[in-house]
């Protein structure tokens, strides 16, 4: 199965999730649903960048394991981190 | 324009693998880094969110806007040396440097701000995490912008075309990590609270 995928979009998904972190920041007072959010939007943006900027889509396991792995433990542990703080 | 690619077996790492480890050891420092801010900041609830309030949120969002065109310039630099375009490719490569001297001219406009106010790494837990956390960064985007100085300086010697680029590859793999940690250290310090 062959995959494509627009390069051009990536970029304008990731700056709009970035002006939504934002704005998330400036309209609520903070909180566990936006702390979520913002936690989310960053996620998704660091998938992008793994997958389709660094072009890790299609390397071998090991490689994707190590930086999808780093990036759910950080982000993890950021959340239970803010969770427990409450 | 589309980038088509075959699910078959496994490619390789884009670029050098040494500076895959090299990539590697910064991200589980940085990871580390942001866990301990994580944790110490649950410890210290009213004096992060207090001095949280006192960031430039809107350079820390400029700089990630910045540092994400930057890294979609490189893409694009990466893409034009595999169709054998030099030119296209340092063009964008010049691109992606325009975009990190940037981000290093908004940081020094954060920072000379916070030192003119008489803050520093030794006025409160917040700013010293603030301050190493973020300062700590901006070694990594000097460093990042002094490979991608290289790869620019090699490209315009003629060392790169389709069929050897693995220096462009490896150069853009170290500015994509840069931005990577940025997309989750401006959340973490500038927005959550």
């Amino acid at each position: 199965m062959k995959i494509t995928y627009n390069i051009h979009l990536i970029w304008v998904v990731m700056m709009l999730l970035t002006l939504c972190s934002y704005f998330v920041g400036e309209v609520g007072s903070g909180g566990v649903v936006s702390v979520m959010i913002l936690l989310l939007a960053a996620a998704i943006k660091a998938v992008l960048i793994i997958r389709d900027f660094m072009e890790l889509r299609g390397v071998s396991f090991l490689w994707r394991a190590i930086m999808y792995g780093w990036l759910s433990v950080v982000c993890l542990s950021i959340g239970i981190a803010y969770l427990v703080s409450l | 324009m589309s980038v088509q690619l075959s699910e078959t077996e496994p490619k390789l790492l884009p670029g050098d693998l040494a500076i895959w480890f090299f990539i590697f050891m910064e991200l589980l420092v940085f990871g580390i880094f942001f866990i301990v801010y994580a944790v110490m900041r649950s410890q210290n609830i009213e004096l992060f969110n207090e001095y949280q309030l006192t960031l430039n949120r809107e350079l820390g969002m400029a700089n990630t806007l910045l540092l994400i065109s930057s890294s979609y310039f490189v893409v694009r630099a990466v893409h034009a040396i595999r169709g054998d375009d030099v030119n296209r490719c340092v063009y964008w490569l010049y691109a992606g440097l325009a975009g990190g001297t940037g981000f290093l001219i908004l940081k020094a406009v954060e920072y000379s701000d916070k030192f003119s106010a008489g803050i520093g790494l030794g006025t409160n837990t917040f700013y010293m995490f603030y301050l190493s956390l973020t300062m700590f960064h901006f070694l990594h985007v000097v460093l990042g912008m002094l490979i991608l100085l290289a790869v620019v300086i090699k490209a315009k010697r003629g060392a790169y075309s389709a069929d050897n680029h693995t220096g462009v590859e490896t150069g853009a793999s170290y500015w994509h990590m840069v931005d990577l940690v940025w997309i989750i250290l401006f959340p973490l310090v500038y927005i959550i609270r």
